[in-house]
């Protein structure tokens, strides 16, 4: 499956969003949009269609969270990170890419703490 | 801790130790702070259930978890669900009164007696506007919130880090046990703060001036540069927000605890 991850509006959302309200340096790029295109190739999902899926358009504009997308999604994440490779620590660190695609999307996404 | 300095101080703190426990005394503390808050009626408005993180089963957390309470809830060892008594004026306003005109509390020179007690307060003005719903929820919303108000400086005071949260009524009501004529309020979460107490500075707040006015709505309370002075030196009024290191800070935390970083 071809990602299209340059084309695609929510990954360029991601990015800006990253760089701007976190402060993160645009060398670490290629690794996040990496992770990203693993994420997408195992739930077979363009970006831009994994928001769709977690967001509808309400009347009057804006837009509203599907709580199943999101839920479907949430589980999915938790399943990457599981069957990422490393540490736990970066196991964690891989889902959390994912984590933050959607997060800077308007998808609000938690996770647990490691304790 | 001086006073002004606890408010100063106060912050909703969103990372916790998780791993940190609170001691039974401190909690206690917080709840003493709630129970002596000032009440209309000295009515028992505000309500809590004290929840232990770690006794909670995982289906019990799950179903008082939001998404917008999530991080928090699984974070913080302890909750305090509160909760407002919808029948508290009523049902505690007359003995309660009867109880302060004895005490002299409630005192001839300010009118009250048995006889107005019985007569006219509660008949007249409490069971009135008990008896409006809306009403009802504005007084005794109002009424908790300033014991969760004492609760939350008590937690600063005592070096817990602690913040207000809102959580599903329906099934916290099942999760809990709570009685119907209670309605829900906040989860204040109290744990040990995982990020500096400062929580990257003291939240901006409109100029006093542009919240509360003189005389009538429109003339500006009017400061002077004096006493802002004086409250910086007694740290009521801190440095705001952003401090200059906190994205570095929020990223070290998240880090620690596998939370996204960016």
């Amino acid at each position: 499956m071809n990602i299209e991850l340059n084309t695609s509006q929510t990954v360029q959302t991601w990015l800006q969003g990253v760089h701007e309200q976190s402060g993160s340096t645009p060398e670490a790029d290629t690794k996040r949009l990496q992770i990203l295109a693993e994420f997408c190739a195992q739930v077979e999902k363009q970006p831009d269609e994994i928001i769709d899926d977690c967001l509808r358009d309400v009347d009057g504009g804006g837009k509203k969270i599907r709580a199943k997308g999101r839920r479907f999604y949430a589980d999915k994440i938790n399943e990457f990170e599981q069957q990422a490779t490393g540490s736990s620590g970066e196991k964690r660190q891989k889902a959390n890419y994912i984590r933050s695609f959607l997060i800077h999307n308007g998808v609000l996404m938690q996770t647990s703490p490691l304790a | 801790m001086e006073f002004k300095e606890v408010v100063g101080r106060r912050r909703s703190i969103r990372y916790f130790l998780p791993w940190k426990p609170v001691a039974r005394e401190k909690i206690q503390i917080v709840l003493e702070a709630a129970r002596l808050a000032s009440r209309a009626g000295n009515a028992d408005f505000a309500r809590a259930i004290v929840v232990e993180r770690d006794k909670l089963s995982k289906a019990d957390l799950q179903a008082l978890t939001l998404p917008v309470n999530a991080g928090m809830i699984e974070m913080a060892p302890v909750h305090i669900y509160w909760w407002g008594d919808l029948q508290a004026f009523t049902r505690d306003m007359p003995s309660r009164a009867t109880e302060q005109v004895n005490m002299g509390v409630l005192n001839i020179s300010h009118g009250w007696t048995h006889k107005f007690v019985n007569e006219v307060a509660y008949p007249q003005v409490v069971q009135v506007f008990s008896s409006d719903p809306v009403l009802n929820a504005k007084v005794t919303g109002c009424e908790a919130g300033l014991a969760i108000s004492q609760a939350l400086l008590a937690a600063v005071d005592e070096g817990l880090g602690t913040m207000l949260c809102t959580y599903p009524e329906g099934p916290a009501r099942q999760v809990l046990g709570v009685p119907d004529h209670w309605t829900s309020l906040w989860v204040q979460f109290l744990g040990y703060p995982a990020e500096g107490w400062e929580a990257g500075g003291q939240r901006p707040r409109p100029p006093l001036g542009s919240l509360f006015h003189e005389g009538k709505y429109g003339t500006p309370f009017r400061g002077s540069e004096e006493t802002v002075a004086q409250l910086r030196a007694q740290k009521m009024l801190q440095d705001p927000a952003p401090l200059p290191w906190r994205k570095e800070e929020v990223r070290a935390v998240s880090r620690m605890l596998g939370l996204p970083e960016e």
